[in-house]
């Protein structure tokens, strides 16, 4: 049996390329993953935006809406369903954007949700009528996204940004 | 008897060998090949009938003596040949409890000196099938007839050409006629003549073309017919495969061009591979005229034709898909009891690619594989039958040393692995399964980057969008990504070469 490094799909012995993902199962994916070298004194260590994808047992989201006074915090359990609560017959999702503005602004409703795995967040659009964008790309329906602090996330037209707070920073 | 096969050759056998070395020869094949071991392998069924032929030539004196005379005019020493020859990826496995994929590459390849011997030499029958439905009016119809019209100059005297038009009906434009250096002008008068008007029924146009080529169909020629067209047919589909199934057998090569995106690819795709043809997307119709000149300029460059490939793998050991690299690529129908591969040219190779899977809890030591059969038609002898055979056999070790992968098989296997994303990716858009399918285009997409293919990667990536936004691809995208992914193994093919 050949594991997958790429998307560990068990390939039968033998095999040279995953059927799975195309991956070749020669080279040492370790190798093939080439670190980008940065000169410590230029700007693109400072300049970095995005923050860490670690989110551990004590942290907590913070969603900050825009035009919107205050931040929501959510705690993620396993799944949080963002989206747009109407009262009909749809199920009510986890977090009710409604009073954000959500009709108004093509949110769906069910429109995405954010998944806890291990320690990293990820945001996956639940197939949405306007989209869901992270960061400004559009993500491809039911394929996840690691979150990482400060990212902007965007469903229909509402924009919030994401940040991680540790459970004891703001008691 | 039977001399449309090489008694010796068929059994592996020098001319002078005994006859118990006959009697030897025959029993380790047929035990290989026997229909009762190998129900699920048509390959092996059609190779034993050979051997048994070949048998009970050779071992009944008196029908040896005779072939013998008679092969020495059938086979001259100089006539020209095909070489058959096949490489595995490795030639050692270890001994697993699990089953294990091996790779073959067969390639057939042309005799050296036909190339200095043949330079558009070989006779063509060649029948042009034209869709002239309403959808070809105006730019698609002209380009056609620009090309129809540069056909005709580039044949020579003693070609045999034939025209049909066809929407819901067909019409024979000129009926199977050998050329003369004379009457172009007023052929091409004729194709001019055609206009566009009415719906697509390909089987009426097919038939009609068929029946103008089975006119002059001969073994020493190149009986083609080409289909070009630019819509769907409806309901005559099954029709059409079963003709084609009918006039692969008899040898004539049915090749398609689809000219833009409306044209059913999968129907053309099955219904030219069981002729050993192949089928093109043609994108843009400005380029349909260079296209097609190119097309009938490597027809009259034909070594062999009606090249077949029987592939009979130990009844234990399993052929799992096959994929022909060069000149073409094209996945192959393993179903039949051989693969047609249509034309062999005087200077290029035909590759194909075998997946076999062997089965687990092997026996320590030497054992055979399989057993490939090449089999065509070479233009220039007076017996044109030709046969290629090779014999593959691998070691089961406990510890096999490293070996490295032939960098040819390398390179194809992860170029295919694109085509199959692709293949995979509608599949799983035919089931329904929309996360599937963007993920597998989303994989298509990374992959492609990687091999330094930006636009086809860009456009896997915006199809993955589309999928995931309306669940479909667009006809457009979904042709580009499986006859771009196939091109991409043509250039592996090319690399190797040089």
């Amino acid at each position: 049996m050949k594991i997958c490094p790429s998307c560990s799909h068990k390939n039968r012995e033998g095999s040279l390329f995953c059927e799975e993902c195309g991956q070749n199962l020669l080279s040492n994916i370790n190798a093939a993953v080439k670190t980008k070298q940065i000169d410590l004194d230029s700007d693109a260590v400072s300049f970095s935006s995005w923050g860490s994808a670690k989110f551990d047992l004590d942290t907590v989201v913070v969603l900050h809406i825009r035009d919107s006074q205050e931040p929501l915090r959510i705690s993620p359990n396993n799944r949080v369903i963002l989206g747009r609560y109407d009262g009909g017959n749809a199920p009510k999702p986890d977090l009710d954007l409604t009073p954000h503005g959500a009709l108004e602004k093509g949110v769906s409703r069910i429109h995405a949700a954010i998944y806890r795995t291990d320690d990293t967040l990820t945001l996956i659009d639940m197939g949405s009528s306007n989209g869901t964008l992270l960061n400004g790309h559009r993500l491809v329906r039911d394929q996840p996204r690691v979150l990482r602090d400060g990212d902007e996330i965007r469903l229909g037209k509402l924009v919030a940004h994401i940040y991680f707070k540790q459970n004891s920073d703001n008691p | 008897m039977n001399i449309d096969i090489d008694p010796y050759a068929v059994l592996g056998v020098h001319v002078d060998a005994t006859s118990d070395e006959i009697k030897k020869a025959y029993r380790q094949a047929a035990r290989r090949l026997h229909p009762d071991l190998n129900k699920h392998n048509p390959g092996a069924v059609a190779q034993f009938q050979d051997i048994t032929v070949a048998y009970e030539l050779l071992i009944d004196p008196a029908q040896r003596s005779q072939y013998d005379a008679k092969a020495r005019l059938l086979y001259p020493e100089d006539r020209l040949v095909f070489m058959l020859r096949t490489i595995a990826n490795k030639r050692t496995v270890a001994l697993l409890d699990e089953p294990q994929i091996i790779f073959l590459l067969s390639e057939i390849i042309p005799d050296p000196r036909a190339e200095m011997q043949q330079n558009g030499d070989a006779r063509l029958n060649l029948t042009l099938v034209l869709d002239c439905s309403k959808s070809m009016k105006d730019t698609r119809m002209d380009k056609v007839k620009i090309a129809a019209h540069q056909i005709i100059d580039q044949l020579k005297p003693g070609d045999i050409l034939s025209v049909v038009s066809f929407n819901d009906t067909a019409d024979v434009v000129i009926p199977a006629t050998t050329m003369m250096t004379t009457d172009k002008a007023s052929l091409k008068a004729r194709i001019s003549m055609i206009h566009p008007f009415g719906s697509t029924e390909i089987f009426q146009g097919l038939s009609a073309g068929i029946a103008q080529n089975r006119t002059f169909m001969a073994p020493r020629l190149v009986n083609h017919v080409i289909l070009i067209t630019d819509g769907r047919t409806y309901g005559d589909e099954q029709r059409c495969i079963e003709l084609a199934r009918e006039v692969g057998k008899e040898g004539i090569t049915i090749s398609a061009m689809g000219l833009g995106e409306d044209w059913n690819d999968q129907f053309l795709d099955n219904m030219t591979a069981i002729t050993g043809g192949r089928t093109e997307y043609i994108s843009s119709p400005g380029t349909v005229v260079r296209f097609l000149n190119e097309y009938v300029r490597n027809l009259s460059n034909v070594f062999a034709e009606r090249l077949q490939l029987s592939v009979a793998p130990d009844p234990d050991i399993r052929l799992e898909s096959a994929f022909k690299l060069a000149p073409s690529p094209q996945p192959l129908s393993i179903d039949g009891p051989t693969i047609p591969l249509g034309n062999l040219q005087g200077h290029r190779s035909v590759s194909v690619l075998l997946q076999l899977e062997i089965p687990a809890k092997l026996t320590l030591g030497f054992r055979s594989l399989a057993r490939i059969v090449a089999v065509g038609d070479i233009l220039a002898n007076k017996n044109t039958k030709c046969m290629g055979l090779n014999d593959i056999s691998f070691e089961v070790m406990d510890n096999p040393p490293m070996e490295e992968t032939p960098p040819n098989i390398l390179e194809a296997l992860g170029k295919l692995s694109l085509y199959r994303l692709q293949e995979r990716a509608q599949e799983a858009l035919e089931r329904g399964d929309i996360r599937e399918a963007t993920q597998r285009l989303e994989f298509l997409s990374t992959r492609l980057l990687e091999l330094g293919e930006p636009e086809l990667a860009q456009q896997a990536r915006r199809e993955a969008q589309r999928v995931a936004m309306t669940n479909q691809l667009s006809e457009k995208g979904r042709k580009d990504l499986k006859y771009q992914t196939r091109s991409l193994l043509l250039e592996a093919s090319m690399e190797t070469k040089s």
